[in-house]
This record gives structure tokens, sequence and C-alpha cells, in this order.
């Protein structure tokens, strides 16, 4: 546990510099500056790690560092997403907390890979503390020379800054986010072209999330070997997940892929006293809820999770205990995603809004029977037709909440009040 | 090329090309309200989602680019499925008040509801309501109809040049409006209602009078400017009653001006002058045509025409004319013996006028690399040659500007060269000695102690470097004592750069008088001579001396002599007409008439009548017909306008200008001259008589523009304050005009230019 981004989070004083090295911190962009690494060698050790994109995509990191024009000339850029804003996970927010340097090093090692010498750290709007302790990471980087220009007279440069967010969840979605750095609207753009042909201001650019980039100086140092057998098939490493809701120690734990989830909710404390588990969404809120039973008998990484019928996403596993009503749970779902689509392209501006009402009318009392086809209707309309994946987030979880717990659906609209909580009205809990 | 397969069919395409414009091209029919050819992609509306084989999702035709093989399906399951639910989102919150819509009939949404909309909706909930923001005297909104296509928005930002209008908000709250307060003012923004697929965005002039199918829709050209933009004109029971952009990529593509889409509305004003009116012993009667004409006749014949004094006729036309109308004026006057021809009414010296080609077709200037614009606030002068070369600087190209005042660009000069219009020509014989000396060519001995300043040599060196340069002359400069050496200096340089030059100094139908003639020849009067030499008699067409002339005063001293006998051909009643005139004869003004127009390249279109003129009106080329009549000239045999055209085109027009450009007389006065100088524009609403009366362009920012501009030294040197009038103009203190000049751009009446 906590051997790569999470490495210095029990020791004194994490988040500094000294910390940092003392733990081997920038010795891998040290050999990088001293001409000890190839970009291939690079590209080929996260190829062999297996580390795949810790934002929710699960793409491979290599590969994807490969489709970089590298030797195209003219400027391009990384780019480190750390918008946090899926609800339910809150890992990057610990790791630029905690290890900033590790962040700052990823990035320089990408910059490296990719030919890019300028990179952007995009932090979440509301993220003020872990954005200063990333500016005062920055500032020491620089002072120790590892940024900038001609790096210890390398020839190498990289210039390294950071951009807070004004609070959109939309500027998670990488192009979008791309926009926002270049002071534009935080809406997606459509693909193609990719980022990697045409991104942050029309340059080349790549764009990982804060635990991949956090991941990679780990990975160069021990090996890609090393890494991938830390995990298991198809899903090498380690990963942080973010275990929030009805659990007694809600907290991120750094753990091998694979874990079993039982295993991760002991580490949380279990439910709470005396409750039941009764629901898992396993990889943030636009992934599919699974029941309890199912959820019992996976394990955390991609194959499994996929195979039980969600997806890994970000690591943020939100716990329900027998005390939700699944009704309002879709419906707080629902709204935020209502409240949070950037009504740029028709179904999504939309849908999102006609989902949220008809959810809401039902918690109101004023369900209709035909409602619940209705729902399944808008949120199938709302699927594979827009622009980015946002619309998608939110049709997602109607359809596993209508799937799994449809009686709570049906019964909410023929008594017009929940059957969880008539049930838990005895014992005070709401 | 690659090959596709559409719905089956073997469809070849280009690499690149985006998918909607090959099914576009290919004739298959693909809903879409985002997209528009001319504006950038969007892919927002989602509409033409099409299932193309291999792609588990559907993807947008708008924006999915070509690529061999690709297999798509535009009309099967999947694609219905993915644009019906796209049709569904659209219309939930869409306010479906058609009936009460003014865009009912011709909506993009209501077209594409009646194919891919259900009968019913499924959404029960309130719907979104829009609060309207109101934007100006021409565009209405009705926000809560706006579906966010956004091709408002990117009109704005790519085509206009300015985003007046944005998105802002997020969601359900996407509000498509504009970001400052005070409205729209583009030159250009009309054509935001052309595009707007739905009913938030429609003519604030047209608004509630009539259906799109009730109206007929006629094809015409637009005179107001040098470009004769394509336009339809819809009318009813025999009134214009909306004008709408008509496509022509060579002219003005899918766009034309507000001045071109809301001057019809000055056709119904109740100025126009709607009976022939003869006036008997100081008192105008109302006549028939046939009294009217007699009693011209009459008139004529007792002027000049009896004792064969037909030099003391004279004939003067405004430069809306149509080519026609020229062209059988000028056979009359030349038919009878007399070449006192001319349609160039402001221009201070006729001696020494602008004698410059326009060498460059619009399409061209788009792909320029250079432009230098001497004398021209290009971008509300002629709004359209503005977008081309726009369009060149958005793609790269570099514009250099030499003007006596800073105007606002819509893309950015390189240089804003400010300079007194009497050094004009000292600069620009400077670039022309520097581009001589580099091109290893004879400097001209004039031009030998000439020291070119560091702007010359600039200018000179951008010149030279230039693949594909243009040097345009607009109209600022037609009445300063240089201006023929300017155009020769101009013609000079751009030979020795091998640069092309466009002249936008004479606007309108300007080009049209020029091809028919209608200018005085060797032994003719000129307008500025005619109003020195006492005439017997004048046949007037469509003109209005108090903006017209150069010298307002001295041409109606000249017409309320006594002694002159004057028929005068309007189409708008006129205090100052009826004070002097003997005779009014009430004209067709635009699409009441057939005619033709001369654009800048010198492409004459035609265009028919849209609606009869009000009341007795006629046009006046068959006005012109029955005089030539009743005057017993031959050659006069018409029955159609088209027959006039092409006589028109084959005829070969007298030498115009006294100035040879091929043998440059660089010894003209170099030197600058002390003094202030009144550059003196016509706001770019009050150009024409139908402009003037047009109320919804005059309430416009650009119809209200009336400013004598002037820096704080020259007000002081004037004895000026900013609460003054100058000339009977507000003065406006601006520390962007050039010194010791003036920048006058009047929407009143031109009494007086103090010269």
């Amino acid at each position: 546990m906590n051997e790569v981004c999470f490495k210095t989070i029990d020791q004194d004083n994490p988040h500094t510099l000294a910390t940092y090295k003392k733990n081997g911190g920038y010795q891998i962009w040290r050999e990088i500056l001293a001409g000890k690494w190839t970009p291939e060698k690079i590209i080929d050790e996260l190829k062999t790690s297996g580390l795949r994109g810790r934002g929710g995509a699960g793409f491979p990191t290599g590969l994807k560092w490969s489709f970089m024009p590298r030797n195209q000339a003219g400027q391009k850029f990384v780019v480190c997403n750390s918008d946090e804003g899926e609800p339910g996970t809150c890992k990057d927010r610990d790791i630029l907390r905690f290890n900033p340097h590790a962040v700052i090093e990823g990035m320089a090692i990408g910059g490296f890979v990719m030919g890019a010498t300028v990179g952007y750290n995009y932090i979440r709007g509301e993220f003020k503390e872990p954005f200063y302790r990333f500016e005062a990471a920055l500032a020491q980087a620089y002072e120790l020379g590892l940024l900038g220009k001609n790096i210890h007279g390398s020839g190498m440069s990289f210039d390294l800054y950071s951009h807070l967010g004004a609070g959109a969840y939309i500027c998670g979605e990488e192009t979008a986010l791309l926009e926002s750095i270049e002071g534009k609207k935080g809406q997606p753009r459509f693909k193609p072209p990719f980022p990697a042909n045409v991104g942050l201001f029309g340059k080349p650019t790549t764009i990982n999330n804060t635990e991949s980039f956090a991941s990679v100086p780990s990975i160069l140092s021990h090996g890609g070997q090393w890494f991938a057998d830390l995990g298991v098939k198809n899903s090498g490493g380690v990963k942080l997940f973010s275990v929030t809701g009805h659990v007694q120690k809600p907290a991120n734990f750094e753990v091998p892929m694979g874990i079993p989830f039982k295993d991760l909710l002991k580490m949380a404390g279990g439910v709470r006293s005396g409750r039941t588990l009764k629901a898992v969404i396993p990889g943030g809120s636009s992934t599919p809820v699974l029941t309890a039973e199912v959820a019992m008998n996976m394990t955390m990484d991609y194959d499994s999770i996929e195979h039980a019928g969600s997806m890994l996403g970000a690591g943020s596993v939100i716990v329900m205990d027998d005390s939700t009503c699944m009704v309002k749970a879709l419906t707080r779902l629902a709204h935020f995603y209502y409240d949070e689509s950037c009504g740029q392209c028709t179904p999504c501006r939309e849908g999102t809004g006609w989902l949220y009402r008809i959810l809401k009318r039902i918690i109101d009392g004023n369900g209709k029977a035909a409602d619940i086809d209705l729902l399944l209707s808008v949120q199938d309309k709302i699927i594979g037709n827009t622009i980015c994946a946002l619309g998608d987030a939110a049709a997602m979880p109607v359809e596993s909440f209508l799937r799994h717990f449809r009686d709570e659906f049906d019964h909410y609209i023929k008594h017009g009040k929940s059957i969880i909580e008539v049930k838990n009205s005895g014992e005070n809990i709401k | 090329m690659l090959e596709i397969e559409i719905d089956g069919a073997k469809v070849s395409a280009d690499p690149g090309e985006m998918l909607i414009a090959v099914t576009d091209r290919a004739g298959i029919r693909v809903p879409r309200f985002c997209y528009h050819k001319h504006l950038s992609i969007a892919a927002n509306c989602r509409m033409c989602l099409v299932d193309i084989e291999g792609s588990p999702k559907p993807k947008p035709a708008c924006s999915t680019p070509i690529a061999e093989g690709m297999k798509i399906w535009t009309h099967n399951d999947k694609t219905k499925i993915s644009q019906k639910a796209v049709m569904e989102f659209l219309l939930i919150n869409h306010p479906l008040d058609c009936p009460i819509c003014d865009q009912g009939g011709e909506c993009e949404l209501q077209d594409v509801a009646m194919d891919y909309g259900a009968d019913i909706s499924r959404f029960t909930e309130g719907k979104r309501i829009v609060e309207d923001k109101d934007i100006g005297a021409l565009i209405q909104t009705d926000m809560t109809r706006c579906i966010h296509c956004t091709r408002c928005v990117r009109f704005g930002d790519e085509i206009a040049g300015v985003m007046e209008m944005g998105a802002t908000g997020r969601g359900e709250n996407l509000k498509i409006e504009p970001f400052l307060a005070y409205g729209i003012d583009s030159e250009l923004s009309g054509n935001m209602i052309d595009i707007c697929p739905v009913g938030a965005l429609t003519s604030k002039p047209f608004r509630y009078e009539l259906r799109s199918w009730q109206m007929q829709s006629v094809a015409g050209v637009s005179r107001h400017d040098l470009v004769g933009s394509n336009l339809l004109s819809q009318t009813y029971k025999g009134k214009v009653k909306r004008i709408v952009a008509r496509e022509n990529s060579d002219i003005n593509e899918t766009w034309i001006a507000d001045r071109e889409r809301f001057s019809y509305q000055g056709l119904s004003h109740e100025n126009r002058l709607l009976m022939p009116q003869i006036k008997i012993e100081g008192k105008w009667q109302e006549v028939t045509w046939n009294v009217a004409l007699d009693f011209a006749l009459k008139g004529l014949n007792n002027a000049v025409l009896n004792n064969k004094q037909t030099d003391r006729l004279g004939a003067l036309a405004t430069n809306t004319a149509t080519l026609e109308e020229f062209y059988l004026l000028q056979k009359i006057l030349r038919g009878v013996g007399t070449q006192n021809i001319d349609y160039r009414l402001n221009i201070k010296d006729l001696d020494a006028t602008i004698n410059l080609p326009s060498n460059i077709k619009l399409t061209d200037l788009e792909t320029l690399d250079y432009g230098l614009i001497i004398g021209a606030n290009l971008r509300l002068e002629q709004p359209l040659i503005n977008h081309r070369l726009r369009k060149a600087v958005l793609s790269g190209a570099m514009v250099d500007v030499v003007n006596v005042a800073e105007f606002d660009f819509n893309y950015q000069p390189n240089n804003h060269n400010i300079i007194a219009p009497n050094q004009i020509a000292l600069l620009l014989a400077g670039v022309l000695k520097v581009v001589l000396e580099s091109t290893q060519a004879e400097v001209l001995p004039d031009l030998q102690n000439l020291n070119p300043n560091a702007t010359a040599k600039q200018l000179a060196a951008r010149l030279l470097r230039a693949d594909n340069a243009v040097i345009v002359l607009g109209e600022h400069l037609l009445n300063i004592p240089q201006v023929a050496i300017i155009a020769a200096l101009i013609t000079q340089i751009a030979q020795h750069t091998d640069s092309k030059t466009l002249n936008t100094s004479l606007s309108a139908n300007s080009k049209a008088a020029d091809l028919a003639g209608f200018t005085p020849g060797r032994d003719g009067l000129d307008a500025n001579t005619m109003l020195t030499a006492q005439l017997k008699a004048y046949i007037l067409l469509d003109i209005y001396p108090q903006y017209d002339f150069y010298n307002s005063p001295k041409a109606i001293e000249a017409f309320n002599n006594a002694d002159t006998f004057i028929i005068a051909l309007n189409s708008f009643k006129d205090e100052v007409v009826l004070e002097y005139a003997d005779i009014l004869l009430p004209i067709a003004n635009f699409y009441e008439s057939p005619g033709s127009h001369v654009n800048i390249e010198g492409l004459v279109q035609s265009f028919p009548a849209a609606v009869s003129a009000p009341g007795e009106a006629k046009p006046a080329w068959k006005v012109f017909k029955v005089l030539a009549d009743l005057l017993q000239l031959p050659g006069f045999d018409y029955t159609a306008n088209q027959q006039i055209t092409s006589e028109a085109t084959m005829h070969q027009n007298p030498k115009l200008s006294k100035v040879d450009v091929s043998k440059v007389d660089v010894s003209i006065d170099l030197t600058m001259k002390k003094g202030i100088d009144i550059i003196w524009q016509k706001s770019p609403y009050a150009i024409d008589v139908l402009l003037r009366h047009s109320p919804a362009l005059q309430m416009t920012k650009i119809g209200q523009i009336n400013t004598a501009s002037m820096n704080a030294a020259t007000a002081k040197k004037l004895k000026l304050t900013q609460t003054d009038d100058y000339l009977g103009v507000p003065v406006v203190l601006s520390e962007t005009v050039a010194d010791d000049c003036v920048f006058i751009n009047a929407n009143r009446q031109t009494w007086d230019r103090g010269q």
C-alpha cells in the first residue's frame, strides 16, 4: 500500500521537496537531463507497466504518449488534468496536497518524451489548498533549476504553469479544459481532430490525469515490470481508490489493482454500524451502479468491474447502505449533470434537464407509471449522440439504477413516497 | 479523390472533405441546423447524425471527415433513431408557436420537424422562457425560440468580424444574446436573420407583415455600392416587403450588407413622388403623363431646340441610375446634338480626377498576401469588398492603411498611417522612388531630389515583397488637389511592384455610367462647367442637389436661374427640387424598374422589375424612350429593356479622364500646401435618396453617424470646441484624425462645404 503516488504520505511534511528527494524524487528527471534515457525507452517501460489513464477512460498511457507527433516541428504541449470534479473522486486532490513534486516530475518526463517544452496543470477551481501546494512545489522546482530553459545546460527546456479552473465540471473533459486554458468558455470540442494533432492553441497536445503523471517517476525508477507485477493482468500497478459514502472511514487508498472490493471496503472501516451494504458505484457517479451482491464478489480492476457491469472509471467508490433511497440518489445525480451540462449540444442540454424533471416529479409524489419508460427512453436518446461524454455520464446511471432497483421506483410512483424512508421512519434516518 | 459509399451508391469525394459537403453535392438530404457552409463547424445541434459502418455511435456528417471506403447510411433505422431523438430534444423547449412566429413557413426547424418530429410531445414540464433584449432597429429577437445553433455567434466572430452575439450561461440556461448592452451595430448584421434557422432572429421592419409563401421572390441586384450584391426582393400585391440575400459565390457569397437588406423600406415612404406635375406661373399642377411630356417637349423646344442652342442643354444623373437609364439619357442628349452629360456631381475638379483601373476579381481579394488601403473606410463604404479583404487577413495577409483618420476595422491592419491629405502624394512619391530604385528602373527626374521617409520605405518594401498585392484607393481623397497625381503614382507603383489596383472612389452604379458613356466627351461640358455656363435647359435624373453636389449652393443657384427650363425626374418629393423644376416626372426607384448594374469588376448584372412603381411613377428608361420618340430621334425603337442593355454594353464610350496614366506627369506640385483640408463624406446610410428614406436604417448607429472629426490642434485653429457645429455638422474631437484635416461624415444635406 502507498507505494507510488502516496509514497510520501505517511512521512513528515510529505509535500516538501526534501521529502520527495529523500524518496528518490527527481532522480529520473536528472538522469534524463544527463542523457541517460531516450523517449522510446520510456515509452517501452510505460507500455510494460500496463499503466492506464487514471482519469477514468483507462487508455494505456504508453500508447497515448507514442501517438504524439514528437518529431513534428513547432510548439507542443503536455497538459495535466487536475480538474477532478466527478462526484465521488478526491484522489488527485490528495496527490497535489501530499506529493505535488511527483506530478511535476511526471509532467517534465512527459514533456521530454513528447517533445513538449511547455506544460500546464489545470487544477479544479475549488482546490485552493492543493493549488497553493502545487504552486509552492513549482517554485521550488524552478529554484532548484529543474524546470525552465536549457535545464542544467542540457539543452532541454520545460516550463510548467498551473491554471486554476473556475468551478465547471465540464472542464474536466479534456478539450473543454483546453478551451478553458485558452481563455474561452469551457465547452468540449468535437473530435476529430484529436488533441494529439490539434490541441492547446492548435498545437499537438497530450493530456493525462494527475495520477497518471504522478505514477510515471516511480514506474521508471523501479521498472515497468515491477509496476505491472503490483497489479493484475490488464490492470497493471497500484491505483488510488476514493472510498466515500456510507462507510466508517471514508478515505483515499493506494492499493494494488485487483484487490477484492470487500477488502477495500474493510480498509474503509466497512459500512456504517448497524447497516448493510446496498449498492456500490465503483468508478465515480457516471459509472453504472452495482448491487451489493455483485460488488462483494468483484475485484478492483478494469476487467472484473466491467464483467460486473460497471466501470473502474477514476476509482471513485461510492458506497450506499440500506438506508439509501435509490430514487432520491438518482435524482441527486441527475441534478448534478443537469446543472453541469455545458449546454452546447442538443441532447445533453435538453435531455439532462428532462431526466432531472421527471425524477423530481417522481420524488415530489407526482410520478406517473409511464415515467419509468420515459426515463429509459430519454437516457437512451442521449447516449452516444453528444459531443462529449457528459451526456453518456448523465444517462448511464439512469439505466443502471432502474435495472437494479426498479421496484423502488415503481413504489415511489405508485405511493408517492419512498419505500426505504417508510421502512426507516421508525429509526429516524432520512 | 476518394471513393465512399453513401446509402449503397458509390460517391467520390476529396480527402479531408466533411461528409455533409459530399452529401449536399450528391443531393442527399441530411437535416442540419448548426452547419452553414460559410461558417466554421460547430457540430452542436447533432441533427446531422448518420450511421457510419464500423462506428458504434452515429457520427455528425458536418464534422466527420471522409475516409477511403467509408460506408454511410443516411436514412437507415439507426440514423433515423438518432435524428428523431435530437429532433425531440430540440422541440421540448421550443415554444411551438409557429402560428404567431414570423419564421413560420420558412423555418428550418419546422421543415425538419415535418420529417423527424413526433405528433405529440412527451415533454409535459414547463418550457423554458428567455427574456428578450432589444438589439436595435433591424433585428427582432424572440430568443425563447432559439435552438442554440450558434450560427449568429459564429457569423459575428467569423464574418462580421465583431462578436456581437455570444453564448452566455451553460446547460439549459445557455443564452444567445449580445455581450454588450447597446445591441447589434455591424454593417452586416442583417445576415443573422437569413442564417437563423428558426424564428429567434427575424427582420424587425418586416415583423408580422406576411408569410413567406404569400410573397413572390424576384432576383435582384443591389445598386448601393460597387459590388452588385445579389438579392431577392420579396413582393406582395405590388410592394417590396422584404429583401434577402441571393447566393452568388463570385459576388457576395451568401451575404448582403444591411443597407441592401433594409433600404426597400424607403420605397413606400410618404415622400414618394406619385404624379407628374407641371409648374404654371409658379404654381404646381398635377397632370397626366401625356400633358406632362407635351409640356416637357414644348419647354425643350422653346429653350434650346427651336433656336438651335442645343449646346445650352445639359443632363445630369444620380449615380444609382441603371445602365439603361444612363444610356438612353446620353443617347437623347447626343441625339439632339449636345455632349453636356455627367454623373460626377460630387467632384471639385473634374479636370483632375482619379483614373485608376480596378483589375482584380472580388474572389481574388481573398488570396492576397498584401493590401494597401488609401483613403477609404472600406468597412462602411464597401462592406463586402472589405469582407473579402478581411478573409485574406484571416488567412495571413497583411494590410496597411494610409488614411486621414483612424477608422474602426474588423481586422487588425498592420499600420494605421494617419497622414494629412496634402502629405499623401508626397508619401506615395516616396514609395514610388524606393520601388523604382529597388527594381533598377529609371527614377523619374521629378523624384530625384525626394527623400522617402521611413513609412514610404516600409510600404515599398512590403509591396515589393508581396506575391499578390492590391492597392485600394477609396473615396476620401476625391477632392484634394493632388488626387490625380495620387492615382497616377498608384498606377506606377502597381506597375513596378506587379500589384493589382482597386478603385473604390466612385460608388453605386458609377461603372454603368462610364460604360454607357454618361460623360461629357471631348466637346461637352462636365457637371461643374455646366453649372457656370448658364444653360437654358436641364434634364435631371433623380437629383437632390443639397446632397449630391460638391458645391450644392452653386448647383441650386444654377438650377434656379429664371431662364433655365428644368425637367426633373425624381422618385421622391423634395423641397429644393420643387423650387427650381418646371416639370416633375415621377420615376421608379430600386426594384421598380428592370435594369443593369455594373460592378467593380465590370460585370454587367441585369435584373427585372420586382414591382411596379407607385402611383403614376414610371421607370425612367420608359420615360426617356417616349421623350426620344416625341423628339423624333431615330434609334429608339426599343420594346424591352434588354435591347438597351445589349446596345449599351457594345457602345464605345468616350475617353473619360483628361489625365493619361501612361505618361505620368509627376511634375505636378508635390510640395505640401498649408491650410486645412476638409474631407466630406456622406455617412454610409445617407449616400442615396432611397437610403435616406429608410427609417430602420436611419435609426441604427451607422445611420446616426453625423460628425465633423478633427484633432484638438485643428479645432483650435478653427476656433471650435466639442459643443460647436462645423459646416452644420457636430464637432467631434479625436486625436486619431490627421493634423490640419477635418473628416466629415454627414447624414444631412451638404449645403456648404466651406469652399
